[in-house]
């Protein structure tokens, strides 16, 4: 058996699960269902067909040592997968049926050397039949997901109705060992370190800026006893997390998608510049913000087609005066984007290594309160004659948060913009997302109709 | 020539397009429907495959293939 190195975004999942001491943390689920009927027999056998041609879905991981490290492989195709069950969920409401999905949406993977996605074929209230799949994320991340999803309904279209095989996804071991080889190459390893320890030769320490205002990081001080300190605690004994979506609709969600376009700002930076603008405005006007940004890493045809955990966060990090126009504040955090692009095989780890290093801070501390990922790509059946069929997607949350406020914003298939809050019900509650929405719509709007305002302005007319 | 060749090659992995169908004056952004993301990666694996390291300030007025085989040339 063949073990590898796992890659940085495997890791970063990785140390979490060793952290927060449950592999809960590192849990991924959805349910994608056709409202129509389905053979059952025949997508539990399309199921069985991708878990041969995906790599991924075939991974499982070695026992981990005692700094939690653990080495990945991936089991031969041959081998066949365990059980698939059909569930009845028809005969309740919808949100009862939503209700059992969650609780299989925290089940956790306990164990080494064992599978580590599950796939349960459902039958759903309102005519809706399809699939559920929970898997742990050093597997698969969502743009993976999407990608699994859509071959799986093509395969089945292919079998129902005689349309075209999907093409053979791009092999992931011959992926993953590009990935290794990228990141174990000793001179490319070197620019990283040298990009990312000049940040902070530049900027110094970072400072931390939360959600709820300056309160935070002043107990973490008083906590500490450190009057000086720039970062604040970390929940770790209560994860659960809470979720609240927000949905913009079409016309607005277009407009915020035309001014990306005519000023060739990534939806991305826009959104980083909103937040870092809603934190700057609640913690006193600092201008040194943090924000984790998730960065899904998939660029040539391979990389889109071979499944796996590609998605890993670096801290963007900028200090934007009041005086900077919002325009030009959205450049300025594309330009340090693309910079961060350039070097993001990195190992994030090796980022807070270094801060720890220089700056000893306690442990269990962080810069950021918030995470944010924008995910352009949703799943679909464009297969034929699925295409048109009314559709069930949902993302069940895991349960246990490693973050305060996690924030997914995607596109519906109405065109909204969808607006995903997960938070640590340890340190937010509702009301807070619901100002952080609301201000952050009010910020957004104000700077794409008024880009030449200054953030200042904005930040006072709000 | 040889340099050009190795770099659209490069670049098809990216694409999808063969070589002969990758012309010097397509936009990264505009033809090829590169992201930002796409560009600073293919940087990378350019500068891995042919031992180089660009200066930052080159990378940021490349916007066709054409210009970024120039700038190749430049390094060479």
């Amino acid at each position: 058996m063949t073990t590898y190195k796992l890659t940085p975004a495997q890791n970063m999942h990785n140390i979490w699960i060793h952290n927060y001491g449950t592999q809960q943390v590192s849990g991924v689920s959805i349910v994608a269902a056709l409202k129509a009927p389905m053979e059952f027999s025949l997508l539990e056998e399309c199921i069985r067909e991708e878990y041969r041609r995906s790599g991924c879905l075939r991974l499982q991981f070695t026992k981990p040592d005692k700094k939690g490290n653990v080495k990945q492989y991936i089991v031969s195709k041959e081998k066949p997968m365990g059980e698939i069950k059909l569930v009845d969920l028809s005969g309740l409401t919808y949100d009862e049926a939503d209700s059992t999905m969650q609780h299989w949406a925290y089940e956790t993977f306990d164990g080494d050397n064992i599978p580590m996605c599950e796939f349960r074929l459902v039958k759903l209230p309102q005519g809706y039949n399809g699939l559920f799949v929970h898997m742990d994320h050093r597997l698969i991340d969502a743009s993976g997901m999407v990608g699994i999803m859509g071959d799986l309904f093509g395969l089945y279209a292919s079998k129902v109705f005689g349309t075209k095989q999907p093409d053979t996804p791009a092999d992931f071991k011959e992926v993953l060992l590009k990935d290794l080889e990228k990141c174990s190459n000793e001179r490319r390893l070197e620019k990283d370190r040298r990009f990312w320890a000049e940040q902070l030769d530049t900027l110094g320490e970072p400072l931390y800026s939360d959600i709820r205002g300056r309160g935070v990081l002043e107990a973490s001080r008083q906590k500490h006893n450190a009057p000086e300190l720039r970062a604040a605690d970390i929940v770790l004994d209560d994860l659960f997390v809470a979720v609240k979506d927000y949905y913009l609709e079409p016309e607005p969600a277009s407009r915020v998608m035309k001014f990306c376009e005519r000023n060739q700002i990534s939806p991305t930076n826009l959104l980083l510049l909103t937040i870092r603008t809603y934190l700057s405005k609640v913690n006193g006007g600092q201008e040194d913000i943090t924000i984790q940004n998730f960065i899904s890493r998939r660029s040539t045809i391979d990389e889109w087609h071979s499944g796996g955990s590609r998605t890993i966060m670096f801290p963007c990090r900028t200090v934007i005066g009041r005086d900077t126009e919002f325009l030009n504040a959205a450049l300025e955090i594309q330009l340090l984007q693309n910079r961060i692009y350039m070097h993001s095989n990195y190992d994030p780890a090796l980022i807070a290594e270094e801060m720890k290093r220089r700056y000893n801070t306690p442990d269990n501390t962080s810069y950021e309160s918030c995470y944010l990922t924008y995910q352009p790509v949703s799943v679909s059946t464009n297969s034929g004659r699925l295409k048109g069929i009314p559709m069930l997607v949902k993302w069940f949350a895991n349960g246990a948060a490693t973050k305060k406020m996690y924030l997914t914003v995607s596109h519906t298939d109405r065109g909204e913009m969808k607006f995903s809050y997960h938070y640590q019900t340890a340190c937010y509650d509702d009301k807070d997302m619901e100002l952080l929405y609301y201000y952050m719509m009010k910020i957004m709007f104000k700077g794409i109709n008024e880009p030449y305002l200054t953030v200042g302005e904005i930040m006072d007319s709000i | 020539m040889e340099t050009e060749m190795k770099f659209k090659q490069l670049l098809t992995q990216y694409t999808g397009l063969q070589p002969e169908n990758i012309s010097n004056d397509m936009r990264f952004r505009e033809d090829l429907s590169m992201s930002s993301l796409d560009f600073m990666t293919l940087l990378g694996d350019i500068e891995d495959e042919f031992d180089i390291e660009f200066e930052e300030s080159d990378q940021v007025h490349i916007t066709t293939v054409g210009e970024a085989i120039e700038l190749l040339g430049r390094y060479l």
